[in-house]
């Protein structure tokens, strides 16, 4: 039976006795009806205050300038203030203590040499406008206009008062190629790396759960002499993350599929051109993918495995989980500057170079060095490579342990006899 | 013809042997019994057998050349400390270990349907492991190991636990084995079923080859030459019988160095003893079991 005969063995009876798993069952469908109610319930509050805040709210006026000349209600435009004319300070105070006002401004005679102008807000903390900020801008644009409008013509009063309202933004690359740069634009160059972290991540996790899980149990249930008189530890191992990995990957490729269902509005806006999809960093994510998770799966394992119990492996498997997470917690540095020495550095780590290399690919692929990309990869490769071998041999160590967790010197002397 | 041969091997744990140059060899189509008292150095022996761990020096051979790992398809192995994935159904766990000595999944399937009927357990196929009793449970591991008809196969403590029922059809799958010209190597404590079953033994104490030979010639070598004789009338005296005392109704004579029973049997025709009964002294395994392993304290 040849080595890889036996590897696809352990890895499609790792994948079938995983998939067929009630909790793997329930987590991979479960998740995203589980999901689906989380974010109505979280919704529900942000629906209920923007509610709010589509509310007429009417702000009182007292004109002793006579500057802003209003005579009846007046919308301020793009917001929902209203600004009511009230005859005076006393009037006006009065309908703030009844709430018939949310606020009042006082623009005394000599507001134009002076510059002084009165706020009134309610004594009560407004959560939805603690500092009334909304309502003092739509004012002061009310006010611009007011002046304005008696001295130059509209558009030049509108030009005056927000000369960006119609703006629109593009991006030039390095060859002169002119791209949309508009919100969404930007956002995806964002949201499609820190997709690929996030699921990076999950999957990660998910699967060095089920890993180290699997073996725990089989040191617990004492099948592991069994195995390893059928199959050597590397070829173990490799089964083992090759089939969970799978399951692990198909369960991110239902998430995603359920997703991509629910979204499916959003892929023509993709593909019209109008939007400059990341695709540099989507093509180097399907590599990366697989073979950064080979790297810490193997860690994971060999680590893991190390553990008297399943709740000790667990614990020792989770630093692996901190060290992938690491890139997360520098992901403000990498935004800043994508090709500053921090976001250098990131990439030539092998813990890092996926998520950081795809990051940098979709914020600013033209500024990537095809030399960069090549040399991180081939160190990852090699790392990964590294990692396996390092993992079997702590693996097989770690299996032919029972009871207590091996010492250090253990490890070493056990893993140099391994061969 | 030797399928087994453990030449040299030498294993320690840091500071602490635990097989000093072990030399033996298994042969075709035997039982061969691995004894020993715990902590011998026998799961060692068995571990460097099935490649799970590495000696530090020597060799082993397996069907006439050097151990590779190809091998490992042609040995089974129970372990003594052993387990199933409690939460699979007992037909998968079968199959999953049938594929990994190299059958397909149909027919590592069709296998372990085979024998759990011939371990008497047909119904329990679709159950869950954790479902089964403890003997259940062993009968389907012992059922596991053999279903790839392995040519040699390792099993350690395979009827612990079981019933007198039980012990009888695990005895009768061995000597069935053993018919069908396929090696057992059987790691036991249990000395009856050695000189029931075994055809030789190893005897191992602290890590070394104590004992080494069929079972019937270590018994005799163990063994007091004495024949327990039983006749009608007296026992006549002869050369042969240096010692002779009234035991069982009969008489146990003490052979003069040098003769064997039949000579004595011979003389005692000869002086017209009419014999019903005539039955050289063996002795148990047990007893030279609990005597070497003394013998190696003192």
């Amino acid at each position: 039976m040849s080595r890889w005969r036996r590897m696809w063995t352990v890895a499609t009876f790792e994948f079938i006795s995983t998939v067929t798993r009630k909790g793997y069952l329930i987590t991979t469908f479960g998740m995203p009806v589980f999901l689906a109610i989380y974010a109505t319930v979280v919704a529900v509050p942000a629906i209920v205050a923007g509610r709010a805040t589509q509310e007429t709210t009417i702000y009182g006026v007292v004109d002793t300038a006579d500057l802003v000349h209003l005579r009846q209600d007046v919308t301020a435009p793009k917001t929902r203030a209203v600004f009511r004319p009230v005859a005076t300070e006393p009037d006006a105070r009065v309908s703030l203590a009844r709430g018939a006002l949310a606020g009042y401004f006082v623009v005394p005679a000599d507001f134009l040499e002076r510059g002084v102008m009165d706020i009134y807000t309610p004594a009560a903390f407004s959560a939805s406008n603690p500092t009334g900020r909304d309502s003092r801008d739509a004012f002061a644009d009310l006010v611009r206009a007011r002046l304005l409008g008696e001295r130059v013509d509209a558009n030049l009063s509108a030009r005056i008062r927000d000369p960006f309202a119609d703006a629109r933004r593009f991006a030039v690359t390095k060859n002169g190629e002119v791209s949309d740069a508009g919100a969404l634009a930007s956002a995806l160059r964002v949201v499609v790396p820190l997709l690929f972290m996030i699921l990076f991540m999950i999957s990660v996790m998910m699967t060095s759960g089920y890993l180290i899980q699997g073996t725990a149990l089989e040191k617990e249930n004492k099948v592991v002499d069994v195995l390893l008189a059928s199959a050597n530890p590397d070829e173990i191992m490799g089964g083992k993350l090759i089939g969970l990995g799978g399951a692990g990957l198909l369960q991110i490729g239902v998430w995603l599929s359920l997703l991509l269902i629910a979204g499916v509005g959003v892929l023509p806006v993709l593909f019209s051109g109008h939007v400059d999809v990341p695709w540099a960093a989507a093509a180097l994510a399907i590599p990366l993918f697989p073979v950064a998770f080979l790297f810490y799966g193997s860690l994971m394992l060999g680590t893991g495995s190390l553990g008297s119990n399943a709740r000790e492996s667990q614990q020792l498997g989770i630093i692996w989980s901190l060290v992938a997470a690491l890139p997360m917690f520098m992901l403000a540095l990498v935004l800043s500057k994508p090709h500053g020495t921090a976001s250098h550095v990131l990439t030539w780590l092998p813990t890092s170079t996926a998520t950081v290399l795809v990051l940098r690919a979709s914020l600013d692929p033209g500024g990537l060095a095809w030399w960069e990309v090549a040399g991180s990869v081939a160190v990852l490769a090699a790392s990964t490579w590294l990692a396996i071998r390092i993992g079997a041999r702590i693996f097989r160590v770690g299996l032919l342990s029972s009871g207590a967790r091996p010492s250090f010197r253990d490890v070493l002397r056990q893993a140099r006899l391994a061969d | 013809m030797a399928i087994v041969v453990f030449d040299h091997i030498a294993k320690s744990y840091g500071a602490t042997p635990a097989l000093d140059d072990l030399s033996f060899d298994v042969g075709s189509g035997e039982i061969f019994g691995l004894l020993g008292p715990n902590g011998a150095g026998k799961s060692t022996l068995i571990r460097i057998l099935m490649d799970i761990i590495r000696p530090n020096s020597g060799e082993v051979k397996l069907f006439g050349e050097t151990r590779r790992r190809a091998h490992l398809d042609r040995l089974g192995y129970l372990p003594e400390e052993r387990g199933l994935y409690t939460k699979l159904t007992v037909v998968d766990v079968m199959t999953y270990f049938g594929a990994l000595k190299g059958l397909t999944r149909a027919d590592a399937r069709g296998r372990a349907l085979a024998w759990l009927a011939k371990v008497e357990l047909p119904e329990v196929a679709t159950w869950k492991i954790e479902r089964l009793s403890k003997g259940m449970g062993q009968k389907v591991q012992i059922a596991a190991t053999l279903l790839s008809d392995p040519e040699v196969c390792v099993l350690d403590e395979p009827t612990t636990g079981l019933d007198p029922v039980n012990v009888r059809l695990v005895q009768d799958l061995l000597i069935e084995r053993r018919k069908a010209g396929r090696t057992t190597i059987l790691s036991t404590h249990q000395m009856n079923q050695v000189e029931m079953l075994c055809d030789r033994v190893a005897l191992l104490n602290k890590g070394r080859l104590m004992v080494y030979g069929t079972v019937d010639d270590v018994r005799r070598r163990y063994s007091q030459p004495e024949v327990l004789v039983q006749a009608r009338g007296s026992l006549p005296a002869v050369a042969q019988a240096a010692e002779t005392r009234a035991a069982n109704g009969g008489w146990r004579v003490t052979l003069r160095d040098g003769d064997a029973p039949s000579a004595l049997l011979r003389a005692l025709v000869e002086a017209g003893a009419e014999i019903e009964r005539f039955e050289p002294q063996l002795a148990p395994m047990e007893d030279i079991f609990l005597r070497v392993v003394k013998e190696g304290r003192s």
